[in-house]
């Protein structure tokens, strides 16, 4: 089955168009794994070569992910459970104190989009509920953001805290936000650091390929 | 904006000059053109040389002038509707060094100078002209502008510009030109090329300017003849004299023109300058340099006559912070002033001596950003996106909506060499200043660049004109 129809939808960031090709797919009988792969997140990682060539603004980038994941949506009932395969699991959220999530939001539509499946936790996120969502989830990746420099220290916080509940091993950290810098990733003893959203999808399949 | 002159300044500067024509008068070195203005109406003292000009004579010639004339661009993609409110900023010329970022220190420019910078001006979408930017020390005097303008025409397709030495100069130039065009009269009807002449500050005109001139505007090539006095050293230390003579001398300039051949497209001219009077330094990064500019802009329209106006010069050696903001104030006050085509905007450095390849990459951003701030703020229901502020609501985000995608290529202006990245990401890729990123824009132009004559037509001109050298 060809999806190129499919995959040029998804990458125009088309919806309407991307919704009724996805359903040609299916209609025909494509097996949905495929349509997934072959179709929704190839188009993505286009999508993400253009953006890093920057021939595609963020906007763009945006409005495809997007597309995506109604794509997704219509998928999602054709999977019986537990066969959809994912990349991993990234839980995410802004840390104790800060209610600014828009490039939160923006990083996990993202990852979304790149075939992660995300758990999003919200905003002004204690390091407990944390430690809670690592341990009920198993995720591969913790996903912390901060926009002001006055919650920064709670990335700290939240890093001891799974250490304390004995699940810092378990999972890899990653860290962003505005006054976020490699240097305080370094110090806080986080793993990852990725500087806006293109480059947090690079980091989270770092991850998975390490291992 | 706040403009440095009311309507009553304008007036007296203007009264002042004519005054200066009637009182003072020019001094011509051209008995023959003298003789011819005596006959038309002007006071002529074979004494001292000079005419006098009297407002009648001046309105008389000025009537003939066109308001608004286009100078075009071979390929029709950048033709200048000069008097159509449009401002046009393009590079300047005459250089006589370059910039050697490899040591740091100037050369003397070349032929392939000339070919390297039609070629750059030509890929810079913001600079919308070309004026044969430097002398070329390898070229023999004899065939001097013949190959000046072909390396130009050569490499650009835009429109060209250029000082030509001497007669013989403006007769190859125009020759090389109409065998391009095919003619003389499809050259008359879309010129593709210009010239600009200059008188001496204060009040003269040499002989030499005459003939190149009646010479230019009887083959119907469009002209500037702009007086270029220094405040405190050819022009008065005070703005507002330097405006009246400057102003005397422009009219002149442009009725001359009318009167050599009526219906000419001329500009009024306009290069002041000032000179830094604690060592008399040439100081044409001035900020009065800036402000003389723009109040000619008042002048030349008070006549509805096109401005030859200039802008984006500065006194620093290299491109560095000085270049940076004296050139970012000129061209901004320019540009809101409405000056229709603005020579020297780019490519020059060292009080307009030399010039530098980077510096024209540079230029290009910085009159990018001032042509986008003269498109103005769009105001209308789309823009205002009311609509788009009820969809997204309290604590939402614009980032996804497609009003964003709709509008954010045309109501933006994306710098290529401007540090804006994140400050990890920047270090990340060697933390390149602009003049670095400046740097590989050359490298890729004068790497891709191709000719802009094809082969068959250049291999017509070099039968043609034998004397045609390569770079």
């Amino acid at each position: 089955m060809d999806f190129t129809a499919l995959s040029e939808t998804i990458i125009k960031g088309n919806m309407d168009g991307a919704v009724k090709e996805t359903q040609k797919a299916l209609d025909a009988g494509s097996d949905p794994q495929q349509i997934l792969d072959q179709g929704l997140i190839a188009a993505m990682d286009v999508v993400g070569e253009k953006f890093s060539q920057g021939t595609m603004f963020v906007p763009q980038m945006l409005r495809s992910a997007k597309t995506m994941q109604a794509c997704v949506a219509l998928l999602k009932p054709q999977f019986q459970a537990g066969t959809v395969s994912s990349k991993g699991k990234i839980i995410m959220g802004t840390v104790k104190g800060d209610l600014h999530d828009i490039g939160k939001n923006l990083v996990a539509m993202m990852l979304e989009g790149a075939g992660f499946t995300i758990v999003d936790l919200g905003v002004d996120v204690a390091p407990e509920a944390f430690v809670k969502a690592v341990a009920d989830e198993a995720p591969q990746i913790l996903g912390m953001s901060a926009l002001l420099s006055t919650t920064m220290p709670s990335m700290k916080a939240t890093i001891e805290a799974l250490k304390q509940a004995g699940h810092r091993d378990k999972v890899k950290i990653m860290i962003g936000g505005a006054p976020v810098t490699s240097q305080f990733a370094k110090e806080i003893g986080a793993d990852r650091y990725a500087p806006d959203a293109g480059s947090a999808v690079s980091e989270a399949k770092g991850v998975l390929a390490a291992g | 904006m706040r403009q440095f002159l009311s309507e009553a300044d304008i007036e007296q500067i203007d009264e002042t000059g004519r005054r200066i024509l009637t009182t003072v008068g020019i001094r011509i070195l051209d008995k023959q053109m003298l003789d011819r203005l005596r006959a038309s109406g002007a006071q002529v003292e074979p004494a001292d040389g000079r005419a006098r000009l009297p407002d009648g004579w001046i309105d008389r010639q000025l009537a003939s002038a066109p308001d608004r004339f286009t100078l075009f661009s071979r390929d029709g993609q950048n033709d200048l509707d000069l008097g159509s409110g449009q401002v046009y900023f393009g590079n300047g010329g005459r250089a006589f060094q370059i910039l050697d970022l490899a040591t740091g220190g100037f050369r003397p420019t070349m032929l392939r100078d000339v070919a390297n910078t039609a070629a750059l001006v030509e890929q810079l979408s913001h600079i919308r002209f070309y004026i044969i930017a430097c002398q070329a020390y390898d070229l023999a005097p004899d065939a001097y502008h013949l190959n000046d303008f072909f390396h130009a025409l050569l490499h650009t397709n835009k429109h060209v510009m250029g000082g030509v030495d001497n007669l013989e100069g403006a007769r190859q130039m125009v020759e090389l030109a109409e065998d391009v065009a095919g003619g003389n009269a499809p050259l008359r009807q879309r010129p593709f090329v210009s010239v600009m002449t200059n008188p001496i500050s204060p009040l003269t005109v040499d002989g030499e300017s005459i003939k190149i001139l009646e010479f230019l505007t009887s083959r119907g090539i469009p002209v500037t003849f702009a007086p270029a006095p220094i405040s405190g050293a050819t022009a008065p230390a005070t703005l507002a004299g330097t405006l009246a003579q400057l102003h005397a001398e422009a009219l002149a300039g442009a009725a001359l023109v009318q009167f050599m051949s009526p219906g000419t497209p001329v500009m009024y001219g306009s290069v002041p300058m000032t000179m830094d009077l604690r060592t008399m330094d040439l100081a044409v990064g001035s900020v009065e340099t800036a402000m003389l500019n723009t109040c000619c802009v008042a002048l030349a329209h008070r006549y509805r006559l096109p401005i030859y106006a200039s802008a984006g010069l500065t006194d620093a050696k290299q491109p560095d912070i000085q270049a940076g903001f004296e050139k970012g104030v000129s061209n901004l006050l320019l540009g809101r002033a409405g000056a229709d085509f603005v020579h020297l905007a780019a490519g020059m450095l060292d009080s307009g001596n030399s010039i530098s390849y980077e510096q024209y990459v540079i230029d290009d951003e910085i009159i990018g950003m001032v042509e986008r701030l003269l498109r103005g703020v769009t105001i209308n229901a789309e823009t205002l996106a009311l609509e788009c502020i009820e969809r997204v609501g309290p604590g939402g985000n614009y980032v996804t909506e497609e009003h964003t995608v709709e509008h954010m290529f045309s109501e933006f202006f994306y710098p290529k060499l401007a540090v804006r990245e994140q400050y990890d990401r920047w270090v990340g890729r060697g933390a390149p200043t602009p003049l670095i990123r400046a740097q590989s824009v050359v490298d890729e132009i004068l790497d891709e660049h191709a000719h802009r004559l094809d082969p068959a037509a250049v291999k017509g001109l070099r039968s043609r004109f034998p004397r045609i050298v390569d770079v």
